[in-house]
């Protein structure tokens, strides 16, 4: 695991660069974790969808369906990946604070 | 230290592997891969590889080809080197014994005795191919001679005295083990390798017999395989994550979002005693697929089918990532399997569209059953079964654009399903078209044995630049003859890991905007064929 500075924090992350600890995210962090995604400002859409991520991770301790994450949050797959490229699972989920997805998603 | 050899220096050989003056023994990189038919074909439109910052590079052990699939231990000392050298050697008098590796030490002892060196299996390796075969630690042979000179020279007896003679000529080191634990991830086990051999060798096992020697004597084994993958899914119930109350809210969603699209039922039955057949689907297809379960459902509940879903923790789960590393972990997660269908009393267990969960249910895992077992159909013959039952009514002119069919490593060549979802293609699908080769004589996706979940530091550059290239130039010329973006076009991949694979391959190349290329499962092909299914069941968009 490597510590990096994000949101002016010394963070854990993985080899894939998400968050070991989903409690060391703050609004900072994601806005840090975004730029590793090539994304210099997070607009309303990001944060629809990162607090979306975020609120579903806290109850069920996973990311939610693709399906059900576009479906709630009225944007299509496709305006996701225009948002963040590496897509819902690589890209929103690691700047939303969550861990890595898991299993063959 | 220098940054490893250039291409004009002498041939890189086996005991090259012990090398410690070189930081990289071989590195790799897009300028030795062959080259895409065009749009692909331009070098600078690719997406450049990934430069690992120098903090990953100490974490990661890159001293193969520049890539690395696990963070391994960083010794400091001569003597912490050493510790691991030793857990290697005992490691690998294991394998070569008949009480601790009853299931496979017969193929391995073959394979290890019988290579003449005739190189057949050269030229059936996507891997080789993909550097024009020119990169010798991928021709498949390397690393099977690098663990035969392994065996001979430190587990036969007198074989360090005799190796002069035996030509047994590599050195035991940390590099050694680092860069023979890495290698082991540079091969599918597809087994292309082992189909053509002349002599039955099976190169593809002895990559599996490292990967499960590094797996069970020092605990290496990528992450997403391990500790996120068989651990997982054995504590939580499946290697998504996902619980049995995050399953049940979630396929009640695919249940109503699919009745809505389609308006049939898609209403799934949870565990219902008694039924004829228990359908496994790999937990992914919930997760980023869920077209494919409300595909299913469609289908077996417009046929009027008994069948049930599980959702006892691993028993929603058809995944085995055990079967590419780990025995142990594949026994305990096929006996759960077979445990809930028998404790729920159906007749049979179905495998869903996943390649490695057919292997290893359907094949392994009579190894260990025994009088256990259980029967296990893959849902293609029951497919077959049904589509040509009357059942349903189809209206093949609803598929009339371009499909080609990608053959899951583990459904075809391992277990020779080769003409049910055919003959299901070529009734429903008017445009319907080979790849060449095909069947049994396929190639890899690229993602194959677990390759399409791992994603740390810098693998994903390897694995679709050199692990899918063969297949990408396939998929490419199967629609050779209508190749713009204008003309949609279906690959068809029953297999959940491969579809990974894919998505991340098309994605990478953007290959929908370029190509109109997009891919998916059979079911999805056979709900799009339904006559009164409301609006097509198959769009053209990101997935």
């Amino acid at each position: 695991m490597e510590i990096v500075t994000l949101g002016g924090k010394q963070i854990e992350i993985d080899e894939d660069g998400f968050i070991q600890d989903p409690d060391a995210w703050d609004n900072a962090v994601a806005a840090d974790l975004a730029k590793t995604e090539g994304v210099d400002d997070l607009t309303d859409d990001h944060w629809k969808i990162v607090n979306y991520l975020r609120e579903y991770y806290l109850e069920f301790s996973m990311a939610p369906m693709i399906r059900k994450l576009c479906k709630q949050t009225g944007y299509s797959l496709k305006e996701i990946y225009d948002l963040f490229p590496s897509g819902p699972a690589k890209g929103a989920c690691k700047v939303a604070g969550l861990p890595k997805p898991t299993g063959c998603v | 230290m220098t940054e490893g050899k250039t291409r004009n220096e002498r041939k890189i050989t086996a005991r090259d592997m012990a090398r410690r003056d070189l930081k990289v023994l071989d590195p790799i990189g897009p300028d030795e891969l062959f080259p895409l038919p065009p749009p692909y074909d331009k070098a600078e439109e690719q997406p450049g590889w990934k430069e690992l910052s120098e903090k990953a590079k100490a974490n990661a052990v890159c001293t193969l080809d520049g890539i690395a699939t696990t963070k391994l231990p960083s010794p400091r000392t001569p003597e912490e080197e050493k510790k691991y050298v030793d857990q290697f050697l005992e490691g690998l008098k294991k394998l070569l014994s008949r009480e601790n590796n009853w299931e496979f030490l017969q193929p391995l002892t073959l394979s290890l005795e019988y290579c003449v060196g005739c190189q057949t299996c050269a030229d059936a390796c996507h891997v080789f191919m993909a550097t024009d075969r020119r990169k010798e630690i991928y021709r498949p042979t390397y690393r099977s001679d690098v663990f035969r000179k392994l065996v001979k020279k430190y587990v036969k007896p007198g074989g360090q005295l005799l190796a002069p003679f035996t030509g047994a000529d590599v050195e035991l080191n940390w590099d050694t083990i680092t860069r023979l634990y890495e290698l082991a991830y540079r091969c599918h086990l597809c087994r292309r390798c082992a189909q053509t051999c002349p002599m039955g060798v099976d190169n593809g096992l002895i990559a599996h017999e490292i990967r499960k020697l590094f797996s069970q004597e020092l605990g290496w084994a990528p992450r997403e395989l391990h500790e996120k993958g068989t651990v997982l899914q054995l504590e939580v119930g499946s290697s998504t994550g996902m619980n049995p109350m995050v399953l049940k809210d979630n396929v009640e969603f695919i249940d109503e979002d699919m009745q809505d699209v389609t308006g049939f039922s898609a209403d799934s039955p949870f565990d219902k005693e008694g039924a004829e057949l228990l359908l496994i689907h790999n937990a992914g297809e919930i997760l980023a697929w869920p077209e494919n379960p409300g595909a299913f459902a469609i289908i077996l509940n417009a046929a009027g089918m008994d069948w049930t879903l599980s959702s006892h923790e691993v028993g929603y789960d058809g995944v085995n990532y055990g079967l590419f590393y780990d025995d142990v972990q594949l026994a305990r997660v096929a006996m759960t399997h077979v445990q809930i269908a028998k404790k729920l009393g159906v007749k049979k267990i179905v495998m869903g569209e996943c390649g490695h969960q057919h292997k290893a249910m359907m094949a392994v895992a009579d190894r260990i059953l025994g009088s256990d077992a259980i029967p296990r159909e893959s849902a293609l013959t029951l497919l077959e079964e049904i589509v040509f039952s009357g059942k349903i009514e189809f209206d093949p002119s609803k598929n009339d654009f371009p499909v080609t069919l990608h053959d899951p490593c583990n459904i075809v060549r391992n277990l020779g399903i080769v003409e049910p979802q055919r003959r299901i293609l070529r009734y429903l699908c008017p445009q319907y078209r080979e790849m060449t080769p095909h069947g049994v004589h396929n190639y890899c996706c690229g993602g194959g044995s677990g390759f399409a979940v791992m994603s740390p530091f810098n693998f994903t550059d390897w694995r679709i630049n050199v692990g899918s290239r063969v297949k990408f130039k396939q998929i490419l010329d199967a629609f050779a003859d209508q190749p713009g973006p204008e003309v949609k076009k279906y690959l068809c991949a029953p297999c959940s890991n491969c579809k990974g694979q894919l998505r991340d391959l098309l994605q990478y190349y953007g290959a929908l905007e370029r190509s109109g290329i997009t891919y998916g499962g059979l079911v999805e092909l056979i709900v799009n064929a339904m006559v009164d299914i409301k609006e097509p069941f198959i769009h053209w968009e990101i997935r």
